[in-house]
C-alpha cells in the first residue's frame, strides 16, 4: 500500500497537477497509512476514518483555478457545475465547501460531503478526492475534478473576465509561465504500417505515454488504438495512457470474439472510424483548451438544449470541424467518423480531439498538438479581445 | 413519500392471511429486498430450513415500480437447506412489480398446507386456490396453466422433490436459485404464487428522481460492459465466455484446468448465430441482458454455458441449451447440477456425456436412481463417495464459473460470502477482470480485505433497494441514493447506504454464528492451494499462497471488526439493531 501511496503522489506531481510538496494521501487496509505534507495527509486520514472507502487524496491545485471558482461562485451555492462531457457523464457536480462552513472540523464537513460525491473543492485546502475502490481511483477523482475546474475557470474567465483582486495577474502568470509550448518535436515515432503485433503494442504504449508526457492530457483521459487487418489494439477502458503495459485488448472488428468487452468505451467510434477512413492509428485525449474551445458556440436562438448531445451541426474551429455526441454508446460513434477522414482529426463538444494516421501515429500525435495550440491561440485571441472592449468601455 | 408499506402474512396450516403494515423503522433501517428479509427472519433464523414455521419471504425494493432503472426485482430470503446459512437470492422479470402494483412490499409464507396450493394476489386481495393438479408438473406447465393470473412464481418437481438446489421459477425463465430455496418453499406445498397488481408507485421528488436516471442512463451509455457492442446488453451475460478464456480462469473438468479448448463454442457470437438470439430484460430495464431464441426459450447464462461446458468437458452448445431447459423446466439450479455433475464425474474418473446429462438431470428432479444422492449437492455427494476434496464449494455452495485461482479479490469474497461459494457477494470480477468502476490487479491480494468488505456492504445495500448488479458496470451508488432520495422524498447518500448494507452483513454473519458456522467454514477447497490453474500465453496462474490468503482472511476480520478467528466480540449486536 506503501508503495501505492508514492506512485499517486509521484504521478500527481509529474503531471503538475499539484503545487510541489502539497499532497496527503491516505489509504486503509486493516490499518490507516498516510503519507505527504503532514497536514493533508492528516487531513486525508481524518476524512478516511469517516467513510467507507479505500483512499483519499487531499492537495493543493498547481493553478489556483478551482479556489477562484468557488469564490467566484453565489455566496449560497454549495457546488460549481461544469458542463464538459466528464463532469457531466461521472461527477455530475464538484461541491464546494467554504472555510467559515469547514469550522473547527474540516474533515467532518469535507467527509460529510464525499459520503455523496468523488470530490470536493475546500476553500484554503484545495481539491480532497476519495477511491471506494482503489487508491488509484481516488487519483483519478482528483485529476477529474482537476480538469474540470481548470475548463470551467477558462469559459467563466472568458464570459465573465477576471473579477477577484489578483485573479487577472495571476492568469497571466499561467498563461506567460506555466503553460508548457506543446509540441511533437524531438519524438521517435515508428513509421508505419506496422503488422507485427509485439511492434504495434510498443508503439501504442510509447505514443500513449507522450501524450501524457508532453501535457497534452491527463494520463487516464483518452483512449488509442491501432488496427492491423481486422483486428484493432486498443487500450482498456479506464486505462492511464501512461500505462498501458498489459492493457491493450486486440479486438476482430468482425465481432467474432467478445474478449473486447474491456476495451475503451470508444472502441465503437473507433472501428466506424477505421471503416470510413482507412486509417491505421486513432489517438483521443481531452486536451483542456480543445475541450473548453468546443463548448463555445455563438448560434442564437437555437433551439437545442442539450448541445452536447444534440446539436446536430458539424461546427468548424478553423479546418477542425466540431460535432456533439455522448460518449460510448451515444452519438459521439455516428457524427465523429464522417467529418474526421478529410483535416484527419475532430473535436468532440466538451469531451476533446480524436485525431488518425493514415500510416502511423505520427500524424495523429501532431494533428492532436494542432489542435490544442490552435484552440490556446484561439482562446486567447478571445480572451485579449475582450479585455480591449472591456478596457474600450471603461 | 409515507413510508407506509404492507405485508402479507401467509399461514398455510390455518389458510389465513392478513396485510400488515411493516414497521416504518425497519424500511428505513433495512430498505428491503435482502435487507428486509434478513431482519425478518430475526425470531426464526435457527430454526430447521425445512420446518414449517421457517418463513419464505419475498421482498421488493423501494425502487421497484418507479422507472429507476434494473429495480424491478424482488429477492427471496429464508435458510437454505444446502448451505445452511441465511439465505437470499434476487430475481427480476415482471412479479416484483405487479407485486408492488398489488399494494404490497413483500409476502411471508410459512406454515405447511395439507394440499397442494397457489397462492394468487391481485390488488383486489389473495386467495388460496387448490392446485392439486398442478403437482408434478412442469415449471412450464405450471406457468402456462396460470397465465391468466399475471406474473408467476413457481416450482418444479425438483422443489417438489426436496433437492437441495432446487430454484424458484419466474415466469418469465428468472431465477431464484443456488440455494434451494424451491424445496423450503416446496416443503410448505405451495406450487407457485400468482400476482396481478395495477396500482401505480408514487415518486416524491419527479424532478430530483428524473435527473438521476439520465444521470444513470448516461453511465451505462459510457460503460462498455453495458452497453458496448461487445457488452452485455447485446451478448448477454456469456460475453464472457471469451474473456474468462483470454483470462485462463475458466473452471474446467471440476477445477483441474481453467482453460478449456471448446469454449469458442459457447461464446457470446456463437449463441447468437446458432439461436438469433434476442434482447428480451426484466420490466422496463434499459440494459435487456437477456436473450431468447428465436423459438422462444430463454438462452442460458454465462455461468450456466460455462459449468455445462468446460466444467464438465462438454463443447456441445445445443446439448448446454437442453442443459438449461431442463434445469428451468424441472426448477433447478443450473451451476449447482452442472457442479454436482462435475464433482461426481470426477470421483467416478469419468465426466457425464452430454447424452447422459439429460437423463440424470431428470433423475435428479425426481430423486430416482443415481440421482437421489447426487439431488443433496456436491458437499453430500463427494463426502459419500470418500472424496470430500472433490466438491469444489464453500459452505456447500457450488462455486460458480470463476476460477480463483485467477482473481484472488474473488478468492476471498467466495471464503467470506454469507450465503457460501458466490460470486455475486462483494462481486470483485467488476474490478478485477471488467475494469469498472477502475481496475485491480487481480493476481495481488494488497487491499483486497477492505476492497471486499467494502463491495460486500455496498451490494447487500444494491440487494435490499433492490436494483440489479449489472447496473453497477456503468452506475454507482451515487446515482442510486440519488434515485432513492427521488422516490422517498428523503435525503440517501451512498455512504449512509454501505451502512445499511453493513448492518445486513452483520446480521447475516450474527445468524451464520448462532448456526454454527465458523472462520473453518470461510475457507476455499484445498485444490485451489496446491494445484496450478492452466497457465500459458504470457498468463501465469500458481496456486494460491495459503499464506497470504489467510493474512489477508485475518486482515478482514480485523476490519470488519471480528476476533482473528473470524467470531464477533459483541454478542448483543443483533438484540441492539433496530
Ligand atoms: S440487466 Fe439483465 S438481469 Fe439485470 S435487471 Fe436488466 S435485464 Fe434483468
Amino acid at each position: 500500500m506503501r508503495s501505492l501511496i508514492a506512485k499517486y503522489a509521484e504521478k500527481l506531481h509529474r503531471d503538475r497537477s499539484v503545487v510541489p510538496g502539497r499532497v496527503g494521501i491516505a489509504a486503509q487496509d486493516d490499518v490507516m497509512l498516510c503519507e505527504g505534507a503532514p497536514d493533508l495527509s492528516r487531513l486525508a486520514a481524518d476524512v478516511l476514518s469517516r467513510l467507507s472507502c479505500l483512499g483519499i487524496v487531499a492537495a493543493s491545485p498547481s493553478l489556483p483555478f478551482a479556489s477562484y471558482l468557488l469564490r467566484r461562485a453565489n455566496a449560497d451555492a454549495k457546488s460549481i457545475v461544469p458542463l464538459d462531457t466528464e463532469t457531466r457523464t461521472f461527477l455530475h457536480d464538484i461541491p464546494i465547501v467554504r472555510r467559515e462552513e469547514l469550522g473547527g472540523d474540516p474533515a467532518y464537513a469535507i467527509a460529510a460531503l464525499l459520503s455523496n460525491r468523488k470530490g470536493v473543492i475546500a476553500e484554503g485546502v484545495g481539491i480532497v478526492a476519495s477511491g471506494p475502490v482503489t487508491l488509484e481511483q481516488a487519483y483519478i477523482h482528483y485529476s477529474s475534478v482537476y480538469h474540470a475546474a481548470f475548463v470551467k475557470y477558462l469559459l467563466d474567465a472568458l464570459r465573465d473576465g477576471f473579477v477577484l483582486p489578483g485573479e487577472e495577474e495571476a492568469f497571466r502568470e499561467f498563461r506567460e509561465t506555466s503553460l508548457q509550448p506543446l509540441s511533437a518535436e524531438g519524438l521517435s515515432f515508428r513509421a508505419g504500417p506496422l503488422d507485427d503485433p509485439e511492434e504495434v503494442l510498443a508503439e501504442i504504449r510509447a505514443v500513449g505515454r507522450y501524450t501524457v508526457e508532453r501535457g497534452l492530457v491527463d494520463s487516464f483521459f483518452g483512449n488509442i488504438s491501432w488496427r492491423v487487418g481486422g483486428t484493432i489494439f486498443i487500450s482498456q477502458t479506464a486505462a492511464s495512457l501512461d500505462g498501458l503495459a498489459g492493457c491493450i485488448d486486440p479486438v476482430p472488428m468482425d465481432n467474432r470474439s467478445t474478449t473486447g468487452i474491456t476495451a475503451s468505451s470508444e472502441l465503437l467510434a473507433h472501428r466506424r472510424i477505421y471503416e470510413a477512413t482507412g486509417a491505421r492509428a486513432i489517438l483521443h485525449g481531452h486536451p483542456k483548451f480543445s475541450v473548453a474551445m468546443s463548448m463555445l458556440c455563438e448560434e442564437k436562438d437555437c433551439p437545442v438544449k442539450d448541445c452536447w448531445k444534440d446539436c446536430p451541426n458539424v461546427r468548424m474551429l478553423g479546418d477542425i470541424p466540431v460535432v456533439a455526441g455522448e460518449i460510448g454508446a451515444g452519438g459521439l460513434a455516428v457524427r465523429v467518423p464522417p467529418v474526421i477522414g478529410g483535416p484527419g482529426k475532430a473535436i468532440v463538444y466538451g469531451h476533446g480531439v480524436f485525431s488518425i494516421g493514415r500510416t502511423g501515429f505520427e500524424e495523429a500525435f501532431r494533428s492532436m498538438v494542432d489542435v490544442e495550440n490552435r484552440c490556446r491561440e484561439e482562446y486567447f485571441r478571445r480572451l485579449d479581445a475582450r479585455a480591449r472592449r472591456q478596457s474600450k468601455s471603461e | 413519500m409515507s413510508l407506509r408499506q404492507y405485508i402479507l402474512v401467509v399461514d398455510l396450516a390455518s389458510g389465513r392471511m392478513r396485510r400488515e403494515e411493516i414497521p416504518p423503522e425497519l424500511l428505513r433501517a433495512y430498505l428491503g429486498g435482502r435487507g428486509l428479509g434478513v431482519r425478518l427472519l430475526r425470531d426464526r433464523h435457527t430454526f430447521s430450513p425445512f420446518d414449517p414455521a421457517m418463513p419464505v419471504i419475498f421482498a421488493v425494493g423501494p425502487l421497484c415500480g418507479t422507472p429507476a432503472p434494473t429495480s424491478a426485482r424482488l429477492s427471496v430470503v429464508s435458510r437454505s437447506p444446502l448451505t445452511g446459512t441465511v439465505y437470499d437470492c434476487s430475481a427480476g422479470g415482471r412479479f416484483a412489480w405487479r407485486l408492488r402494483a398489488a399494494g404490497l412490499f413483500a409476502i411471508r409464507v410459512e406454515g405447511k398446507s395439507t394440499r397442494p396450493v397457489v397462492l394468487a394476489v391481485t390488488s383486489a386481495g389473495e386467495e388460496l386456490l387448490p392446485a392439486d393438479g398442478l403437482w408434478g408438473k412442469s415449471v412450464g406447465e405450471t406457468v402456462r396453466a396460470l397465465s391468466d393470473r399475471g406474473s408467476v412464481a413457481a416450482i418444479g418437481p425438483a422443489g417438489e422433490n426436496g433437492v437441495l438446489y432446487s430454484n424458484i421459477m419466474m415466469g418469465e425463465g428468472n431465477a431464484v436459485g443456488r440455494g434451494g430455496l424451491g424445496a423450503v418453499l416446496g416443503a410448505k406445498n405451495p406450487k407457485a404464487v400468482t400476482v396481478d397488481g395495477d396500482r401505480p408507485v408514487p415518486v416524491a421528488d419527479r424532478e430530483r428522481f428524473d435527473r438521476a436516471r439520465a444521470d444513470v442512463l448516461r453511465l451505462f451509455r459510457a460503460s462498455p460492459v453495458i452497453f458496448g457492442e461487445l457488452g452485455i446488453s447485446e451478448y448477454g451475460t456469456p460475453a464472457l465466455v471469451d474473456l474468462m478464456r483470454q483470462r485462463r480462469m475458466a473452471p474446467t473438468e471440476n477445477f483441474r484446468r481453467t482453460v478449456f479448448d471448446g469454449s469458442p463454442a459457447y461464446s457470446g457470437p456463437a449463441i447468437r448465430a446458432a439461436y438469433g438470439a434476442k434482447k428480451e430484460g426484466c420490466f422496463g430495464c434499459p440494459i435487456r441482458c437477456k436473450k431468447r431464441a428465436s423459438d422462444g426459450r430463454a438462452l442460458p447464462e454465462y455461468e450456466t454455458v460455462s459449468h455445462f461446458g468446460a466444467l464438465n468437458g462438454i463443447a456441445d452448445l445445443h446439448a448446454i441449451v437442453r442443459s438449461n431447459d431442463a434445469c428451468n423446466d424441472l426448477g433447478m439450479d443450473t451451476i449447482s447440477a452442472a457442479a454436482t455433475l462435475s464433482a461426481w464425474g470426477e470421483a467416478r474418473g469419468r465426466f457425464p456425456s452430454p447424452e447422459e446429462i439429460g437423463p440424470l438431470l431428470h433423475d435428479i428432479a425426481l430423486r430416482r436412481g443415481e440421482g437421489e444422492l447426487l439431488a443433496e449437492g456436491s458437499r453430500r455427494v463427494a463426502e459419500t463417495l470418500g472424496k470430500p476434496e472433490l466438491s469444489m464449494s464453500v459452505k456447500s455452495l457450488e462455486l460458480p464459473a470463476y476460477d480463483p485461482r485467477g482473481a484472488y479479490g474473488m478468492a476471498l469474497a467466495y471464503a467470506t460470502s454469507n450465503r457460501g461459494g458466490c460470486h455475486l457477494r462483494a462481486y470483485p470480477i467488476s474490478h478485477e477482470i471488467l475494469r469498472k468502476p477502475v481496475a485491480s490487479d487481480r493476481f495481488s491480494f494488497s487491499g483486497k480485505a477492505r476492497m471486499i468488505k467494502i463491495a460486500e456492504d455496498a451490494n447487500a445495500a444494491v440487494d435490499s433497494l433492490v436494483a440489479c448488479k449489472f447496473a453497477f458496470f456503468g452506475a454507482s451508488l451515487e446515482e442510486y441514493a440519488e434515485l432513492l432520495s427521488g422516490v422517498t422524498g428523503e435525503p440517501h447518500t451512498p455512504q449512509g447506504l454501505k451502512e445499511i448494507g453493513e448492518r445486513i452483513w452483520l446480521t447475516e454473519r450474527s445468524y451464520n454464528a448462532r448456526n454454527g458456522f465458523t472462520r473453518a467454514d470461510d475457507d476455499l477447497p484445498a485444490r485451489f492451494f496446491a494445484e496450478a490453474g492452466s497457465g500459458g500465453e504470457g498468463i501465469d496462474v500458481p496456486p494460491i499462497d495459503r499464506a497470504r490468503f489467510v493474512e489477508e482472511l485475518t486482515k478482514y476480520y480485523r476490519i470488519r471488526g471480528l476476533r482473528d478467528d473470524g467470531s464477533s466480540p459483541d454478542d448483543g449486536f443483533l438484540e441492539r439493531q433496530p
